[in-house]
């Protein structure tokens, strides 16, 4: 049932259609805090410029932990020079790579400060740092925003995507509540913003329902079960209640009554969307993938590929400072990505790893896909005018790659290269579905 | 499928009961109560359960590891780069990873102790006695078993701890992924028959298991993966003799192997199999030639340098020892050879295969 305080904010700037955007909780905010739609995130805090906020929760590592408990900022003006060893069998204690130029943990992540007579409100309380100043925080973990991220909306400094527990202790987006009824979730994955139920199992639309009527009764019903409402439940905004029989009320979302699959295998599943008239359910999809790009299936689900077919992949690199900086991101040293695409060598990465080329002109549809210039000798963008530039396609802002040891669409041999089965420096596969590992969330 | 049919009558019943009563069910019984001579219409299928490389093994290793056991990546970081020394992440950490992701044959800079001795499972792969064949501990000669030769003296490869038997095997029975089954149709007698045919297929669901969910029970059911498994269907034909079979060399099999949510597998060429079959499982040996890169791979995708530091197992040494030990398929233009001849061992349990119906998907299943 709704809880009766809940009151839809007012509609942010929404990057797509009507109706295709995630609605959210209203939350009590202090003044100059705002909620942005986001295309792979759904809806986010915002500072008053519209950048995104983010939190760094205490994350536990092989030897360690690493982030923040709540109300304890961690991430100072402090360049960091040694590994933390929380990552074996490597030692603490071993020198940083590029310390001339290595930046410190709030020059990536600057804090959201408060004004001295800031005033609490609801979750967001104030803490002291130790460098003198205070910092907001949000239900008690401090808030900081991205420098990657450029425009509101923005989401590139980080994901909310489920990560390892060999992944970096990575910086999330924090947001409002989904406006979803008690009894569901909502999960970022590579597709969408993905419905299910509170104990993750996927629920499912079926084309021949009606928005008042359930088309799936006796022997539909029992693979198909329909999501029930308490007696007490209350249809608001897009979330309605259909009665089935007497007394029998389903969910139903945006028009469509919901059903999970008891074939399901796992939690967040897409397996049910096989059968024929059944498909997931979205809060929001995830943006169109560029135009020439296709879908490919594999021995595990289906994959992102280029134009030929051939398998995308993403790097994915977290630093083993304390402070655990991204390595992942064209701004960012290029030694990891370097070593693992190529034994330290650009050449050979430009021929084991290349870059996913955009063609001349070539323009994105959306933000999560991107074309930029990279210099091909280092990594790093590619100076204005520099002439052996390669224009390549990025996601969030970071280039894609295939690789040379895939010999034909669906193959994904190159998936999980890299250090930690490629969750700290490595290369992943882009999947868009998988039954069997959890790679599109 | 039987249990279908009856199932207003057995809906009642344990599932202990009713699988007691589809096994018996599906086996043509001798008159005088005697043991089954054939699965009903002449089909039994099995699905695999445990999988790992066969290493022959004594107490304490005394015989086939006589010099000790190989240094793993944290022993081998501490000799190359002591911490006495001014050490930088790109000098040490991505030297060792580069050198994992990157190997190659060069001489290694740390001893590698290989299998020593005379003894191996395995099987004879091609047909020859040489001198540097193992005999099987039954006194079989000419057995093919580089790969034991390789990881016999690495501690990670030996049971019952070593990280990689253990985390491996575990996850053939855990992941769906690596479910692969094996049909036996044409069958007249489960003990003795000299033309059975023999289809691999990937399963798509999870064991039947007992109230522990340790215990794989037979009797459960597994639908044939079409959707992504298809190319992985293969065929051949076997015989079977004193409910042993051993099946024709398949040219290429591919075993779907994910240990660690990473979609790997393995690529074994000339892939034969020596199973001792019941009513209820089968247990024997997978032999072939393994792809060199592609078993590299299927580990260190798998594995981080952290999980094969606690097998001491070294990638880099491993690597080595992998590439001078390939005794097949030589590559054409350096000579050089491809593959290394291996065994698995292999344990199955019975499992009813619920194929896809129509006639669209038996064109299917014959295509592949």
């Amino acid at each position: 049932m709704f809880a009766t305080v809940m009151v839809v904010a007012a509609e942010p700037d929404r990057p797509d259609t009507p109706g295709s955007v995630e609605e959210y909780v209203s939350v009590p905010m202090p003044p100059g805090f705002r909620v942005e739609a986001t295309e792979l995130e759904g809806p986010v805090f915002a500072d008053a410029g519209g950048r995104t906020l983010y939190t760094w929760p205490s994350h536990k590592l092989r030897n360690g932990y690493s982030g923040e408990t709540q109300g304890n900022p961690a991430c100072y003006d402090e360049v960091r020079t040694v590994t933390a060893g929380l990552m074996s069998p490597y030692p603490p204690g071993i020198l940083l790579p590029e310390l001339d130029s290595r930046p410190s943990c709030t020059d990536l992540w600057p804090p959201v400060l408060a004004a001295d007579d800031a005033q609490e409100i609801g979750k967001w309380t104030v803490v002291d740092r130790k460098d003198g100043t205070r910092q907001w925080t949000f239900d008690e973990q401090p808030l900081y925003i991205s420098v990657l991220d450029n425009e509101p909306g923005d989401v590139i400094g980080g994901t909310t995507r489920r990560y390892g527990g060999d992944s970096p202790a990575n910086r999330v987006p924090v947001g409002p509540p989904s406006r979803i009824p008690p009894g569901f979730a909502v999960k970022t994955t590579t597709v969408g913003r993905l419905l299910t139920t509170d104990k993750n199992y996927s629920v499912y639309a079926y084309d021949q329902d009606t928005p008042d009527t359930s088309m799936c009764h006796a022997d539909c019903a029992r693979t198909w079960v329909p999501v029930t409402a308490p007696a007490m439940a209350q249809a608001q905004g897009e979330w309605s209640i259909i009665e089935r029989s007497p007394g029998v009320r389903q969910w139903a979302f945006r028009q469509q009554p919901l059903y999970t699959n008891v074939l399901d295998p796992r939690s967040w599943s897409l397996e049910g969307s096989d059968v024929p008239g059944w498909s997931n359910v979205y809060t929001q999809r995830a943006p169109s993938i560029p135009a020439n790009f296709t879908v490919q299936d594999t021995l595990v689900g289906q994959v992102l590929a280029d134009s030929r077919g051939m398998t995308i992949y993403t790097y994915v690199c977290g630093d083993d400072s304390v402070d655990q900086l991204s390595c992942e991101h064209p701004n960012d040293t290029q030694v990891y990505r370097l070593a693992m695409c190529g034994g330290g060598d650009p050449g050979k990465c430009l021929k084991s790893w290349p870059y996913v080329l955009a063609d001349i002109g070539t323009m994105s549809n959306s933000r999560a896909w991107s074309v930029i210039n990279i210099d091909p000798k280092t990594g790093h963008h590619a100076a204005a005018e520099q002439a052996d530039a390669f224009s390549v396609w990025a996601y969030r802002d970071r280039p894609v790659y295939t690789y040379g040891g895939d010999q034909q669409p669906g193959d994904v041999n190159g998936a999980g290269t890299g250090e930690w089965r490629a969750q700290r420096n490595g290369l992943k596969a882009f999947w868009l579905r998988d039954d069997y590992m959890g790679g599109t969330l | 499928m039987i249990v279908a049919n009856r199932e207003q009558t057995m809906k009642n019943r344990s599932p202990a009961i009713l699988i007691c009563i589809a096994l018996l069910a599906s086996f043509a019984v001798q008159a005088d109560g005697g043991a089954p001579i054939a699965p009903r219409e002449g089909a039994i299928g099995y699905v695999m359960t445990d999988l790992f490389w066969a290493v022959y093994q004594t107490p304490d290793a005394k015989q086939e590891c006589p010099n000790g056991f190989n240094p793993g990546p944290r022993e081998q970081f501490e000799v190359l780069f002591p911490d006495s020394e001014k050490r930088t992440v790109v000098d040490t950490q991505l030297k060792q990873e580069i050198e994992t992701w990157h190997p190659t044959a060069d001489p290694d800079s740390f001893p590698f102790y290989e299998a020593e001795g005379p003894l191996s499972y395995g099987l004879n792969l091609d047909g020859k006695t040489g001198p540097n064949d193992f005999t099987h501990p039954d006194g079989e000669q000419g057995i093919d078993n580089e790969v034991y030769r390789a990881v016999a003296c690495i501690i990670g490869f030996r049971g019952p701890v070593g990280v990689e038997y253990i985390f491996q095997n575990k996850a053939i029975a855990d992941r769906r992924y690596n479910r692969t089954m094996i049909e036996l149709t044409g069958v007249d007698d489960l003990t003795n028959d000299d033309n059975v045919t023999v289809t691999l297929y990937r399963g798509l669901d999870r064991l039947l298991t007992d109230a522990t969910g340790m215990k794989v029970m037979s009797g459960g059911s597994q639908r044939v993966d079409m959707r992504w498994g298809a190319k992985l269907i293969r065929q051949t034909r076997g015989k079977i003799v004193d409910s042993v079979l051993t099946t024709e060399p398949i040219a290429e099999v591919v075993i779907p192997w994910m240990n660690l949510n990473v979609p790997t597998f393995q690529i074994i060429r000339d892939m034969r199999l020596q199973l001792k079959l019941t009513p209820t499982g089968a247990e024997g040996l997978i032999a072939g030639y393994a792809d060199v890169d592609t078993w590299y791979k299927q580990l260190i995708r798998n594995d981080s340098t952290h999980h094969l530091s606690n097998g001491q197992i070294s990638g880099i040494s491993l690597y080595k020892a992998l590439r001078r030990l390939a005794d097949a398929y030589p590559d054409p233009e350096t000579g050089a050879n491809t593959a290394i001849s291996t065994a698995l061992d292999v344990k199955l349990t019975q499992v009813f295969i619920v194929h896809p119906p129509g006639e669209a998907a038996v064109a299917e299943l014959v295509a592949h």
